[in-house]
Parts: C-alpha cells; sequence; structure tokens
C-alpha cells in the first residue's frame, strides 16, 4: 500500500516536470539598466509582423533607456489574455486594443488614465472623431493607432459593358439601385452577374441605417436611437435587395463567397461593392490589373452626406502596468508623424495621426496615391460608433432583429420598435 | 452440455488470475507483521487512490474557483475594478429581463433534446454492425471512428462548405433524390438541425465504447438464446441491449453533460460569432461567453454557469434515479 501512493507521488511529481513549460531564451532581452517593456498585439501576418517589428526595432535603436519586446498574441486570445493578466496584477505595458470599446475598460478600470502624460496639443495631433473615443469623461484613455473608412468600389470594365459611365458612379440610394439593375447579368435562373447586394462586403445592415439617418447612431446623447424615421426606411430598403434577388439566390451566393479564396468583386461576380480602404490592395495584388474606381457611400438622397462608418485601434497601457511613464514615451513614438507615416505607407492603412497621414500620402505614388487620398478625404464623412456603458448590447440586440426583418418575419417598423424596446429595458 | 463446460473453463481461468495477487497480499501483510487491514476499508483506500488524480485535481484546481464563482454571481463581478454585493440582482435579471437568457436556453435544450439520443443510437446501431464478423472490419472500424479523432474548428469549416445552400455536398446529395435543400446555416429553422446532423458524423467517439462492452457480452448466453430459438431481434432486445446498458447510461449522462456546454459549433459557424441569423445559435454558453468577456459582466456570467450546473445537476440525479429502472449490473453486489 505504502509502496502504491510513493509510487504515485513520484509518478505524478515527474508529470509535472515534464509538463511545465520553461522561458524561451532565443527571444531578444533588454540590457542591463533597461527597462524592459513588453507590447502586445495581434499583428503576427506575414505583411503586418515585419512592419511593427521594424517600428519597435527603431525605437530600441533610437535611444538606450527602455527595451520595447513585442510580443505577438492572436485576435481574440489576446483580449481575455489581457484582462486575466490585469486581474493578476502582471499585465503588458503597452497593448493594440479596439477603438470602440475604450470607454467600456475605462469604466471597468481595465486601462490607465493618460491624461497626466499628454496635453491638449498632443491630442491635436490626431482627427477628431478618433479622438472623441479614447476621450471619456476627464481623462484619456488611449490614443488613437489607426483607422478605417468604408467606400464603394465598382467595377469600370462592367459599367461600360452595362452602357454606363464609367466616371459617374451612382451617389444616391435611388441612382446605386438603378446603376445595380443595369448591372445585373441573368442566365436563365442564374446570376452571372450581381449589380450590388448591400450586406456583402463590410457594410451591414446598422450601416446603411446609420447612413440614412445623418450619420446618426443607435445611441445619441444617452438617448436610444433605434427605431428613427429614416432607419426604418432604410431597413425597408435593404429588405427590399433580397427580395429582389430572391433569398435563395442570396443565401447561396453568401455562402458561396464566403467558402471562396478570390473575391467575388475582383472575381467579376459583383459589380459595386462596399469595403474598408486596405481592400483596395486586394485588388492591387489580385484583380491583375482590374479597372475599377472608388466612391463615397451613396447617400440616402440628394440632401444627404454619404456617410460611413468606421473603426480602428487603440494603444493604451493596462491598468496596473509597472512602467507608465516609459510606455507613454513608446506610445508618443509609435503614434508620431514618422511612424505612423511608415504604417500608413507599408500597410496602406488609414492612421489616425493627421500629419503622418498626410505625409504617407505625399510618398505614394500613381494609383496608390489617388486611392490613398480619396480614402483620407473621406474621413470627413466617416463616423466611429463606440460602445456606450449605458447600452453596451445595441449591436447584439440589433442584429438578430435584423435577421429577422430580411428573412420577411418581422416588418422592418415593428422590428426596430422591439429592438428600441429591447435595449431600452436592459440599461446599465 | 457445451455450454456449461465453456462455463466451468472461464471461471477456472479466473480464479487463476486472482489467486497470485490475494497470495502476494497476504504475505506482505504477515512479513511486516502488521494487524490486518479490513478488506472493505482497503479497497476503499484502493478505490480513492485510483481516483486521487481527479480528486487532487478538483480540490487543488476546481473547486476554489468553483466557489469563488458561487459567490460572485451574488456580486457584480467585472474582474478589475468591481465586486460589490448585489443580491439576488442577477438571478432576478436573467428571468425577468434578460430575454436573451430565454432564447439561449430554448435553444441549448433544442440541441440536447435531439443530439443525445440520436447519438446515442446511432452510436449503438454502428457499433452492433461494426462487432460482426467481416473481412475488412478493422478499415470499417477505422473509418467510422475517424471523424471521432478530427474535431474542432477544422471540422467546422469543413462541415459550413458541405452545408453551403448551392454548391454543398448535402444539399447535392439530396438534389439526387429530387429533394431541394434547406439553406441550412443561413436558415434560422435550419441552424440547429444542420449542427445535429454535424454531431451526428461523429458518433465514432460513443460507439468505440460500445463496440468494446458489446464484446464483453458473454457468447454463451447467445448460444443459449439460440438453443431456445430466439431469433437476431429476440437477441438483440434480450440480451445484447440490456447487458450494454451500464454503458448505456454512462454516455447518456457525459453526452447530456457535453451537450449542454454546446458553444464553439455556434462561435464558430455562425457569421459574425454571434450565434446567429435570428439568434437561433446563441447558445447558453455563447450567451454566457458574451456576458463574461464581452461585456465584462463576470457577476452575471457567473449565476448564469450556476443556474446551468442546477439545470444539469437535476437532470443528471434524474438519470440515476431512472437508472434503478433500466440498468442491469452484472455480478454487482451493491458493495
Amino acid at each position: 500500500m505504502k509502496k502504491i501512493v510513493k509510487r504515485s507521488i513520484v509518478m505524478l511529481s515527474a508529470l509535472l516536470l515534464v509538463t511545465g513549460c520553461g522561458d524561451d531564451e532565443d527571444t531578444p532581452r533588454a540590457a542591463e539598466g533597461q527597462v524592459e517593456l513588453d507590447f502586445w498585439t495581434f499583428w503576427g501576418s506575414e505583411t503586418r509582423r515585419p512592419i511593427i517589428e521594424k517600428m519597435i526595432n527603431d525605437y530600441n535603436e533610437s535611444q538606450d533607456e527602455v527595451f520595447v519586446k513585442h510580443t505577438f498574441l492572436p485576435w481574440g486570445d489576446i483580449w481575455t489574455k489581457n484582462l486575466a493578466s490585469i486581474a493578476a496584477g502582471n499585465p503588458a505595458d503597452i497593448i493594440v486594443n479596439d477603438i470602440n470599446s475604450v470607454a467600456q475598460r475605462a469604466d471597468n478600470n481595465q486601462v490607465t488614465d493618460l491624461s497626466t502624460y499628454i496635453d491638449d496639443e498632443f491630442m491635436d495631433q490626431f482627427y477628431p472623431n478618433l479622438r472623441e473615443t479614447v476621450e471619456v469623461e476627464d481623462g484619456t484613455y488611449a490614443v488613437p493607432f489607426n483607422t478605417d473608412t468604408r467606400v464603394l468600389f465598382y467595377n469600370k470594365t462592367a459599367f461600360e459593358e452595362a452602357g454606363l459611365d464609367p466616371e459617374q458612379p451612382p451617389e444616391t440610394w435611388e441612382e446605386l439601385e438603378e446603376y445595380a439593375k443595369q448591372l445585373d447579368i441573368k442566365n436563365g435562373d442564374r446570376y452571372e452577374q450581381i449589380g450590388f447586394y448591400p450586406l456583402w462586403g463590410s457594410f451591414g445592415a446598422d450601416a446603411w441605417m446609420t447612413n440614412a439617418d445623418d450619420g446618426r447612431g443607435f445611441v445619441e446623447d444617452g438617448e436610444v436611437t433605434v427605431n428613427t424615421e429614416k432607419k426604418v426606411e432604410a431597413m425597408e430598403w435593404v429588405a427590399q435587395w433580397r427580395e429582389r434577388y430572391g433569398g435563395q439566390t442570396i443565401d447561396a451566393l453568401t455562402a458561396e463567397f464566403g467558402s471562396e479564396q478570390a473575391n467575388p468583386f475582383i472575381n467579376g461576380q459583383v459589380a459595386m461593392w462596399v469595403d474598408v480602404g486596405t481592400f483596395y490592395t486586394q485588388i492591387r495584388d489580385y484583380g491583375d490589373g482590374m479597372d475599377f474606381g472608388v466612391a463615397s457611400i451613396p447617400a440616402f438622397d440628394e440632401s444627404s452626406d454619404n456617410w460611413s462608418t468606421g473603426g480602428g485601434f487603440v494603444v493604451e497601457i493596462p491598468a496596473g502596468s509597472d512602467h507608465p511613464e516609459e510606455a507613454m514615451d513608446f506610445i508618443e513614438y509609435i503614434t508620431g508623424e514618422e511612424a505612423q507615416k511608415y504604417w500608413a505607407t507599408e500597410n496602406f492603412d488609414n492612421v489616425a495621426n493627421i500629419a503622418g497621414s498626410e505625409a504617407a500620402l505625399e510618398e505614394l505614388e500613381g494609383q496608390e496615391q489617388e486611392v490613398f487620398s480619396f480614402l483620407n478625404d473621406n474621413l470627413a464623412v466617416t463616423r466611429t460608433y463606440p460602445l456606450t456603458i449605458e447600452y453596451p448590447e445595441t449591436v447584439t440586440k440589433i442584429n438578430p432583429i435584423v435577421d429577422r426583418i430580411m428573412l420577411g418575419e418581422l416588418e422592418p417598423g415593428e422590428g426596430l420598435d422591439q429592438a428600441q424596446k429591447s435595449i431600452e429595458q436592459d440599461k446599465r | 452440455m457445451r455450454v456449461n463446460q465453456t462455463g466451468a473453463a472461464g471461471k477456472t481461468i479466473v480464479n487463476e488470475m486472482k489467486s497470485p495477487e490475494e497470495k502476494d497480499h497476504d504475505l506482505s501483510v504477515v512479513k511486516k507483521g502488521r494487524k490486518k487491514m479490513p478488506r472493505g476499508k482497503k479497497e476503499n483506500l484502493i478505490g480513492y487512490l485510483f481516483i486521487s488524480p481527479w480528486l487532487i485535481g478538483f480540490l487543488g484546481l476546481t473547486l476554489g474557483p468553483m466557489l469563488f464563482s458561487l459567490y460572485a454571481s451574488f456580486t457584480n463581478y467585472n474582474i478589475t475594478s468591481r465586486m460589490d454585493f448585489i443580491g439576488f440582482s442577477n438571478y432576478k435579471r436573467m428571468f425577468q429581463f434578460d430575454d436573451l437568457f430565454t432564447v439561449s436556453l430554448w435553444n441549448t435544450i433544442y440541441y440536447v433534446a435531439f443530439t443525445v439520443p440520436l447519438t446515442t443510437v446511432g452510436a449503438i446501431l454502428i457499433a452492433v454492425l461494426l462487432n460482426q464478423k467481416i473481412k475488412g472490419m478493422s478499415i470499417f472500424r477505422t473509418v467510422f471512428y475517424l471523424p471521432a479523432v478530427l474535431s474542432g474548428v477544422g471540422v467546422y469549416f469543413l462541415w459550413m462548405q458541405m452545408l453551403s445552400p448551392s454548391t454543398g455536398l448535402v444539399n447535392t446529395i439530396l438534389a439526387w433524390f429530387g429533394i431541394a435543400g434547406p439553406a441550412w446555416l443561413f436558415d434560422p429553422e435550419w441552424t440547429k438541425p444542420a449542427l445535429i446532423l454535424m454531431k451526428m458524423w461523429s458518433v465514432g467517439g460513443g460507439m468505440l465504447l460500445y463496440l468494446a462492452s458489446l464484446q464483453g457480452v458473454s457468447k454463451q448466453m447467445y448460444e443459449a438464446a439460440l438453443l431456445d430459438g430466439a431469433n437476431v431481434f429476440h437477441r438483440f432486445f434480450y440480451i445484447t441491449l440490456p447487458m450494454i446498458t451500464p454503458i448505456i447510461f454512462f454516455d447518456i449522462v457525459t453526452s447530456t453533460i457535453g451537450s449542454f456546454q454546446v458553444f464553439q459549433e455556434a462561435y464558430v459557424m455562425s457569421q459574425s460569432g454571434d450565434g446567429g441569423p435570428a439568434n437561433s445559435l446563441l447558445f447558453y454558453n455563447l450567451h454566457m461567453w458574451n456576458n463574461a468577456f464581452e461585456l465584462f459582466d463576470m457577476g452575471y456570467a457567473s449565476a448564469m454557469a450556476w443556474v446551468l450546473f442546477i439545470i444539469v445537476l437535476i437532470l443528471t440525479v434524474f438519470h440515476l434515479y431512472l437508472s434503478k429502472k433500466w440498468v442491469y449490473y452484472e455480478g454487482g453486489d451493491g458493495r
């Protein structure tokens, strides 16, 4: 009996030894006397990783007091890990995080208030709509890093074939619909080319609703604004597209597009497509010289603006970080003009720093410059819709209702009333 | 007569295998000159030793967090800044204000109610078929078991392609028979059946358990039944099935618990990981996860976890109670 117990203990401890993992020794370390900062990002792809690591390297070489170490964590994992490490009191020194939930993290004490380290002048460097997302009450809880804007890409060759002027993209919803009908190519039961479908690409029903409603989001000044007249009209309009093409066609194509490697716009299956600005790089790299144009999102009517939506990422210091001062110095560098210009030109990404963005524009050439300039201008009609603390579940409640409206189970007005009520009742 | 002979032979073998061990035990006790431990106590001790890896894990790793989450469920805990006692507010909110709670619970119960019986019956059927003596059986067994080994996100992606409304394999095959297949993952009416279908594909795991227990069913019973003129169905329903009831019971209990925890499938296979379309794949755990890690409402999520725990506990106790009526333990002496 005793023997068995002894043996089990030996075996167990051996097992623990085997499974316990050591720290890897290969990564570069801080030199003696240097402060080491751990910088977490989810940029691990072949394209992005070398770019961010070059930026870090430049910073490390520019001074010798601080050494920044890059830690890549996969998308999704990084947020839970961040949370756990904050709770454990051993967080990263700097992390890249979502721009739309800064207020949430500030409210939950997950981030360090940076306002003691920075002033208005520093924050003036960034686009005002991005600045809004990081300034919560009297604090500044993050610094904007990059952003994006959604625009309409259209196939000029398809326009010509349909007898449309390739230099005249649709400007209103009415035109968009009209053009789409002309661009549809149907062969028997099957569409060979779809002119346009509003829910493909990266502009959801929610974005069409805010586009219609003069850029107004779902919560404005603490009021829930879901069932407004224009939003209901927008939903009616979006639902009508599905009816026109037929639910079966849309479902089949959505599934097909989801499993394909190539993008349906680049493939020539869809003639107009709303996507983020960086979608241009896909056309550039895989489009085989495709003749395309870029336009703003069509406006609700002639008197409305071409409202678009944007997101992006911020850099912030998790609560409880040991070296906020040093971390802030690095953040100033990485959100500064020089670094932002580098990120923008290498990634073809809209950056938060205005001067950096303009400098990138100078450096780009030809078609790249043209598109980038357009994207920069489009930021003026782009709004970000940060989550609010009182109504954090807005999107969660709207999406299922949108699904049911699209399936014809709910009238748009009735559905948005339901969503409005459900969001209001669950106020935090 | 033949039956008796085999039986006797079997018994002898068992006795021979047991005896050296017992002798050994007796010797060691005598050698050390200690007072002999009562046999029952010793067996208990050895039993505990065998389950000690689980016990150590439970006491050292699981129990603490469990009790913590029980307490957290009565607070507004958000991991980083709050943990104020708020009584039953979380539980109240669940049943009164959170309409997604009801939706997610209903979705989960629907899924469990179909998955558990279907996979159990499926696994038994396949196990019985694979218990025949045919050439190349090991290949069949491997083929059926393989899906149980493949798991995770890769399989879900594979199924998303197979379930594609127009070009997917499932609807293509249905079309051969003149059936226009549904839009599966795009139609809220069909998303859960799609997932249940996918689960059926991996019944191989349960099948293996049944196969092992089928091979443990003594041949003499079949031989005796054959002599009495029992046909194939009689033999299945009166011998095979009763003899494997302990495994069926085990399988039902574990797969009920497992099915209540369905999460990954919905997270990966719904359009934007939100349990859509129209919340049809918003399972209990997905809703809980959203509360915990998207909204940081850990107190509420903990309360949800405890409600699920209680539901599963009640079901398990119910299963245990029912098991007395249908589970047959051969040679059990109640100890």
